[in-house]
């Protein structure tokens, strides 16, 4: 028998013949590496789930002209196309004329929008009754429908004259929504884009766009300096407000989650460690064995040392699945969405297991050999 | 027999005192910052600023019937009580107002004939309340995404100040203001010379207007002792169903409702009792501010509640892990122990209060170690302490009294099973 065969032997066969010692040195190593890769994938994916909850303060970038010149719909799409569309949670157009209402002979502001868009841009408009969806139908700001006492359902005529002409150009539209938002949104009334064409006369301008880019601030600096570079007329500008104020509260909620990644880390580790030491310091009598009966210290040590490793091995791949597991549990339910797995994570938690199994089994092993045979034996 | 063990095996009883310290200490940790994490996280959303906005109830109103108006800007006719202002600091969640901020604003002409628009406020008020307390309030703290591009934000409270204003960058650039410029203001109701003594740039439509003194701006529109609208920064309760229902008629919940209601800081609660406080108001929560706070709030609890339980199993198995190990390192002695007659309760009984005592002793040192480790989280990521919350001491003992029991009574059950004779000769185990 070669001694390569024997050395596999001998570490086959304690695995299987000592198995309840080996399944408990086994699980620990388990643990250990499940609570790695769970807590790292975690670790890693909570800035891209949590910057996207922070998606819900509203947009964190605006387009406007940089000139006196309106900007068109086809600019506007133009200068978006410098963010990846998977960064661009939306993009909401608004174009404001004050028009009249009819019947009160007030002037309101009127906000043109898509409303698709303003319900991914702004997630916390609230709205009573729904959303417009026809030409004829708007949403009236809460504080402009009860100024004016207007209920849902009710037909309101708006009119718009435009400058260089004395005709008005008038519209009869159903109120099928009222805005509730706490803000100055409630003051409006928001039609479609195509309304206010028909309203004003003129088509296809635009006085603001509203963005909502999951990205990072430096990310979201980049695009705004690369949209105002590549096109002149337009100006990019971030809403402080909201982007300054996320960079805070996101550092510090990943800050959190890193320290308490490496407080349970560095505990579980010991924990694992202090079990491996339990399991190989209770084999000295079988090192004492061997030392007597002519082993050298080396050939013991490559045997205890490759029998941890292939524990750390198998305990290392199982973490690392039960990680992964555990990591989308938290995913799906905190976030409601899934974490594709990181591949470098394997290798990763694989090689940890396998190190801290071997740390800890170096220990006891060396106290055993240093140790005179006799003594062990007799167990002393 | 007890000492004995502890003491001539001190080496094994350290290790198991060792790893349920740990693993006490990464429970005690990992709770104490799960439960005191939504109130540090909600601290940190107060950088979005107010969420709550208090107008007087019939501003709108009254403006309609007069049909006053000016370039689309409707002119204000009804204002709130400056003075009722420190009244916000007197409601049942008076606590949770964390800051505030009054706001009047005006149209003025420049020297130059251009039309801007001056907001006045407290930047940093010292308010004395009547129940004795005292505190200092203003814009300074909420609005903390403002940077200040040149000279400092205003402070009430250091001399000579009444007649200095803070400005807009664009409108700095625009006027080419430098900070120390006299600069002159003529209002609806009188005019002055102010002093820029800061200039900021707030990313918004604040960049073209001037922010003053309270007192400044009253004088200059005659409208002394009347703000227009107040900001409240409060920290709430993420909403629920009855935060829900209450926010759309309090008068239709039941008396139980209303007081679980009334007495929880959900943000209608909140905007509820500031409409009790002052008069012909109405309070409305930004929902911008209010709604994602929820939402993160939330997130973030559940985030910390898993991760928790994930270090709770994990130290718990662990613990459990090497407290097998070492009954069944034992086998020998409990063999011999069998072999010379004991009963098999007497050894079980022996066993469990060596390693309960073992326990108590890790348990109480991994407590303190973990509350270390929660102020340490708290301080480098939040820079204030963790509070120590007292239900985390029965949630860990019965946990480790558990799990140590768990651990050691299975493996001693099956070293019992087995036959002294095999044991001791060692054939088995």
């Amino acid at each position: 028998m070669s001694r390569r065969k024997m050395f596999l032997k001998m570490v086959t066969a304690s695995l299987l013949r000592r198995r309840s010692r080996m399944l408990i040195a086994l699980l620990s190593i388990a643990i250990g590496a499940t609570i790695l890769s769970g807590l790292v994938t975690i670790y890693y994916d909570v800035p891209r789930q949590m910057g996207a909850q922070f998606r819900g303060y509203g947009a964190n970038m605006i387009l406007v002209p940089s000139g006196e010149e309106k900007m068109t719909l086809e600019k506007a799409r133009e200068c978006l196309s410098v963010i990846p569309e998977d960064q661009l949670l939306g993009a909401t157009p608004y174009r404001y004329a004050n028009v009249e209402m009819t019947s009160r002979q007030r002037t309101f502001v009127a906000a043109a929008t898509d409303f698709e868009q303003v319900q991914a841009t702004s997630p916390y408009f609230a709205v009573e009754g729904r959303w417009p969806e026809g030409d004829r139908e708007v949403l009236v700001g809460k504080e402009t429908a009860e100024t004016i006492g207007v209920k849902l359902n009710n037909v309101i005529e708006l009119s718009y004259k435009p400058e260089d002409t004395y005709v008005k150009n008038t519209l009869n539209m159903t109120v099928v929504g009222i805005l509730e938002t706490g803000g100055d949104e409630e003051a409006y009334i928001f039609t479609t884009l195509k309304a206010m064409d028909a309203l004003t006369g003129v088509s296809g301008q635009l006085d603001v766009m509203e963005m909502s880019v999951s990205a990072a601030s430096e990310e979201l600096e980049n695009y705004v300096a690369e949209i105002s570079e590549k096109n002149s007329d337009m100006s990019a500008r971030l809403v402080k407000r909201v982007t300054k104020s996320e960079t805070t509260v996101l550092a510090k909620l990943q800050s959190l989650v890193f320290l308490v990644t490496a407080v349970v880390l560095l505990l579980t580790m010991i924990c694992v460690s202090t079990t491996m030491m339990a399991v190989v310091s209770e084999r000295r009598k079988e090192i004492g064995l061997r030392k007597a009966l002519g082993a050298s210290d080396q050939s013991i040590r490559a045997e205890f040392l490759g029998e941890g490793m292939f524990l750390g091995l198998l305990g290392g791949i199982l973490g690392t699945a039960l990680g992964f597991a555990f990591a989308q549990v938290v995913s799906v339910n905190v976030f409601g969405s899934s974490i594709t797995f990181q591949p470098l994570l394997l290798p990763i938690t694989v090689i940890v297991s396998m190190g801290i199994a071997a740390l800890s089994c170096l220990l006891p092993i060396r106290r055993a050999i240093e140790i005179d045979p006799a003594l062990v034996l007799k167990g002393e | 027999m007890i000492r004995g063990a502890l003491f001539r095996q001190r080496g094994k009883m350290l290790l198991i005192a060792f790893t349920i310290a740990l693993g006490t200490s990464l429970a005690t940790a990992m709770l104490n910052v799960m439960l005191d994490v939504g109130d540090k996280v909600n601290q940190e959303l107060k950088t979005y600023g107010a969420n709550i906005t208090v107008k007087p109830k019939d501003s709108s109103l009254l403006s309609d019937l007069y049909d006053v108006e000016d370039d689309g800007d409707v002119i204000q006719t009804s204002y709130l009580k400056e003075e009722e202002v420190g009244k916000l600091k007197t409601i049942f969640w008076a606590f949770n107002i964390v800051d505030f901020a009054p706001f009047i604003d005006t149209g003025i002409t420049l020297a130059d004939g251009n039309q801007v628009k001056l907001v006045g406020t407290w930047f940093n008020h010292h308010l004395e309340l009547p129940t004795g307390e005292n505190l200092d309030v203003g814009v300074t703290s909420l609005r903390t995404w403002w940077d200040i591009t040149e000279g400092s934000w205003l402070d009430e409270q250091t001399e000579g100040t009444e007649n200095a204003v803070m400005i807009g960058a664009v409108l700095a650039e625009r006027e080419g203001w430098k900070v120390g410029d006299a600069i002159f203001l003529e209002g609806p109701a009188g005019s002055c010379e102010a002093v820029v003594a800061g200039v900021f740039d707030a990313g918004g439509d604040e960049d073209e207007q001037i922010y003053a003194p309270l007192d400044l701006v009253q004088e200059l529109s005659d409208t002394e002792g009347k703000v227009a609208y107040i900001e409240v920064s409060a920290l709430t309760t993420p909403d629920n169903d009855l935060a829900k229902r209450a926010a759309q008629n309090p008068a239709a919940l039941s008396a139980k409702d209303y007081e679980t209601w009334y007495c929880t800081a959900y943000v209608s609660a909140i905007c509820y009792q500031i409409q009790e406080a002052i008069t012909d108001s109405v309070a409305s929560a930004v929902r911008q501010v209010a709604e994602s706070e929820g939402a993160i709030l939330d997130k973030t609890q559940l985030l910390m509640i898993l991760i928790t339980i994930l270090s709770l199993i994990g130290s718990a198995l662990g613990i459990s892990n090497l407290v097998t190990a070492s009954v069944m390192e034992r086998a020998q002695e409990i063999g011999l122990l069998k072999a010379i007659g004991a009963k098999d309760r007497s050894i079980t009984g022996l066993v469990l209060t060596e390693i309960l005592i073992t326990a108590l002793v890790g348990g109480v040192a991994g407590y303190f170690l973990g509350f270390g480790f929660a102020q340490l989280i708290g301080h480098s990521v939040f820079g204030s302490a963790i509070e120590m919350k007292v239900m985390v001491i029965p949630i860990v003992i019965v946990l480790i009294s558990l799990v140590t029991a768990a651990g050691s009574l299975p493996a001693i059950r099956m070293v019992l099973r087995l036959r002294p004779a095999e044991v001791l000769h060692g054939s088995k185990a």
